[in-house]
Order: structure tokens, then sequence, then C-alpha cells
């Protein structure tokens, strides 16, 4: 008799701590379920934060005004709009830049046809190896025997998309000639301008005296009236409030 | 089994060191945790920065780079956070240790190709070193030493002042003695 109330009792505490051991697993699950949910709640809400700021803009209606500028710098504004400036400095071989066009540069072009503000492209050769330095001087030579502010505008979004990789020779006369016929460049002397790199030495030269004068650490380098905007410009909703509030 | 008494004074430096071990799984979850965030935080901003800087890896095609680029401020960050709380820390030390084994590997194989991975372009106008690539074996050195923090959290955790043990989380795989309070566990392998 005391020997069977003896087990029994053994056995009622096993089922009371397998019961109490199975609660606390089920606590344990819920609260684990419940941190999990919370993290991807608020995983959820910073990825959705993330995308929609940093959202590119699409470039409806019609562009400003493109004008080359004789000794190199090409202006987009609108008539009459002279501030505030944005100035681009880039190069087209530079991977950075070709992210800064895609993530930004439609944020450019409205702002401009919105009369916001007048963009200035500078096109340089940051490099000093190669292959990097000769497929940059192709490329902004090239884009230099466009004429048309419009078409060149155009050709200058086809290299980006057109970028070699930065271990490869890239940028070939043939090439950059194609590009341009595909975009509808017209002018006359644009095939033999492009295969005779008649521009080199101009693009140097002018490159040489843009990086020098301003400084430049390196491309992309955006300024608003003079000051760089550092990583805001591949923001494109933070770049769109610092030109607007610059026009105020 | 030794007698209690007579193993009371063997017991006490036994504990100590166990003691001692779960502080270092906080200080390295508070090193790998803090430097996660701080790495996510910088880079959450301007997400077409980070997914330039995951293309100039080469490793990964475009659309997949820009996913990565979006989605690694968002994990370190997340990461970050939940290790400094000691919140799911083994799981998010897998996580964190994994993101290391992929950033030696990236930096590595950027190395032995030569690329040099920039958030911009820059000339390198004839000073010297710069056409190596500087930096390149410090930063595995740094992510080599991460990698160590996740192993240890993964070996041992939750640690000190963990969010696991206030909420019950903690594991019950560890057979520590009774070391009473938070970092352990329902000693039910002991004996």
């Amino acid at each position: 008799m005391s020997k069977r109330a003896r087990e029994a009792s053994a056995k009622a505490r096993a089922a009371a701590q397998r019961e109490a051991v199975r609660k606390q697993e089920q606590r344990k699950r819920t609260t684990m379920l419940t941190t999990i949910g919370v993290i991807v709640v608020v995983a959820g809400a910073v990825t959705w934060w993330s995308v929609r700021q940093s959202a590119s803009e699409e470039v409806t209606g019609a562009l400003a005004p493109v004008e080359i500028q004789p000794d190199g710098p090409v202006v987009m504004a609108r008539p009459g709009v002279t501030a505030p400036v944005v100035d681009v400095y880039e190069d087209y071989q530079c991977p950075a830049c070709k992210q800064l066009e895609l993530t930004s540069g439609s944020t450019l072009k409205n702002l401009a046809a919105e009369g916001k503000a007048k963009v200035v492209y500078h096109l340089l050769t940051i490099f000093k190896q190669e292959p990097t330095m000769s497929n940059s001087l192709r490329a902004a030579s090239a884009a230099r025997c466009v004429t048309d502010g419009a078409q060149w505008l155009k050709y200058h979004d086809r290299l980006y998309q057109e970028q070699p990789s930065e271990t490869s020779v890239g940028f070939g006369v043939d090439d950059l000639v194609r590009w341009g016929r595909d975009v509808g460049v017209t002018g006359a002397d644009f095939e033999s301008c492009v295969r005779d790199q008649k521009n080199v030495a101009a693009h140097q030269q002018y490159s040489a005296q843009v990086i020098a004068t301003q400084k430049l650490p390196g491309t992309p380098t955006v300024m608003l009236d003079g000051q760089s905007l550092g990583t805001t410009a591949f923001v494109p909703s933070a770049l769109r409030e610092a030109v607007l509030d610059a026009a105020k | 089994m030794v007698q209690l008494a007579s193993g009371r004074p063997v017991l006490s430096p036994l504990r100590s060191v166990v003691t001692a071990l779960s502080w270092v799984t906080t200080v390295a979850r508070l090193v790998l945790g803090v430097s996660l965030f701080v790495a996510g935080a910088i880079k959450i901003g301007a997400p077409a920065v980070s997914v330039q800087a995951v293309k100039a890896y080469e490793l990964l095609p475009d659309t997949l780079a820009t996913v990565v680029g979006h989605g690694l401020p968002i994990v370190e960050i997340i990461v970050g956070i939940l290790l400094v709380l000691g919140l799911l820390t083994r799981p998010s030390a897998v996580v964190g240790g994994v993101l290391m084994v992929a950033f030696i590997v990236g930096i590595s194989s950027a190395w032995a190709r030569g690329l040099r991975i920039d958030c911009g372009c820059f000339g390198g106008g004839g000073t010297v070193g710069a056409d190596q690539d500087p930096g390149y074996i410090w930063e595995l050195l740094r992510d080599a030493g991460f990698l160590l923090c996740a192993a240890w959290i993964v070996y041992k955790p939750p640690g000190r002042f963990a969010m696991d043990s206030a909420l019950g989380l903690a594991g019950s795989r560890e057979p520590g003695p009774a070391d009473g309070d938070e970092d352990d566990e329902d000693g039910s392998d002991t004996d």
C-alpha cells in the first residue's frame, strides 16, 4: 500500500513536472514567435521607407533645352533660369557615375524641366591608369563630336548604359559611332570625328583644368551652388529637396 | 558523486570561469552588434551608394546586386540591434557570421582580381601606393575578428545582459552547473 502510494505520488510528480515543462516550452514558443513577428514587421517598414525615399523619378514631359558650351560644359536649363546651379562632375568610365545617373539622372532632368535649377554637366577623365583612362578619353572625345544639345543628352545617357568594366578595354570607336546613330546623332562629320578622336586634347585640357580648380576629390561630385552634396546626390528625394530649398 | 561539502571549494573557481565566459559573450555581442549597426546606419540613408559598392565587386548580376545593396543595410541594422539586446542571440550571431564570411570572400576575390572597391572614382594622381589596394588586408583582418566574435556567440549564447534570458528564450542545451540567475538555462541535464 505504502509502496503503491509512493509510486502514485512519484507518477503525479512526474506528470506535474512534464506539464510544467510543456507549459514553459509553450510560453517560450509564443515569446519567440512574437519576437520574430515584431522583427519582420520592423524590417518590412524599414525596407518600405528605404525603397520609397531612394526611388528614382520618372522623366515626365519635355526636357529643358540643352546647350553645349564651346569649352566643354553642357547646360540644361529653361530659358532665363540661372539659379540654383547644379554642377555634375562625372566620368563616362566611372561606375559610381553610372549609378548616379541611374538613380538621380531623371531627378536632375525633371528639376531642369520644371525650371527649378540650371544643371551643368562637366564630363571629365579622372582615371590615370589603363584601360580606364583610354576608355574614358575615347568616350568623352566622341561625346564632344555631338553638336546638338538634345542629341548630346541622349548620347550621354547611352554611353552610361554601355559603360564597360573597369578592368577591360571598352568604348571602342565602332561602338561609339553605332550608338550615336542609334540615338539619332545627325552631324555629318560625327563618324570621322569619333574615329579620329579629334577632341581628346581639348577634353584632356578641360578635364585637368576643372579637376585642379574645383579641387575635385573624385567623381561623381554634384555641387549645389558650389557646395558638394556628397551622398545626398544619390538619394533622389533628398536631392530634390536640397535643390528646392536652395531655390527659395 | 563527490560529496557536496567537499565539492563546494572546487565549484567556486569553476563558477567564476563560467561567469567570466558569459561576460566574454556579452563583449563579443557588443563589438559585433555595434559594428554591424553602425555599418548599416551609415549606408541606409543612400542605398544607391550601397548598391554601387555591391556592384563594384562584380560578383553578382545587377538585379541581385540591387537587392543586396538595399537589403544589406537593413539586415545589418536589425542583426546589430538584436545582438546588442541579446535577443534571438544565437540565430543573430549565425547571420552575422554568414555576413562576415561573405565579406571575407568578396574582399579576397576583389583583391585577387585587382578591383578597387570605392564609392567613387579617384585618379590616384601618381602618389605612392595609390595603385596598390590599400586597406584590403586590414579589412580582412577586421572581418576575421568579427567572425571570431560571431563564432564565440554561437558557441556560448546569450551572455550577460541578454533579453533572451529575461524572456526565458535562452536555450536549454547548456548543462551549466548551477550558475544561478540569467544566463542559465533550466539545468535539466545536471545531476
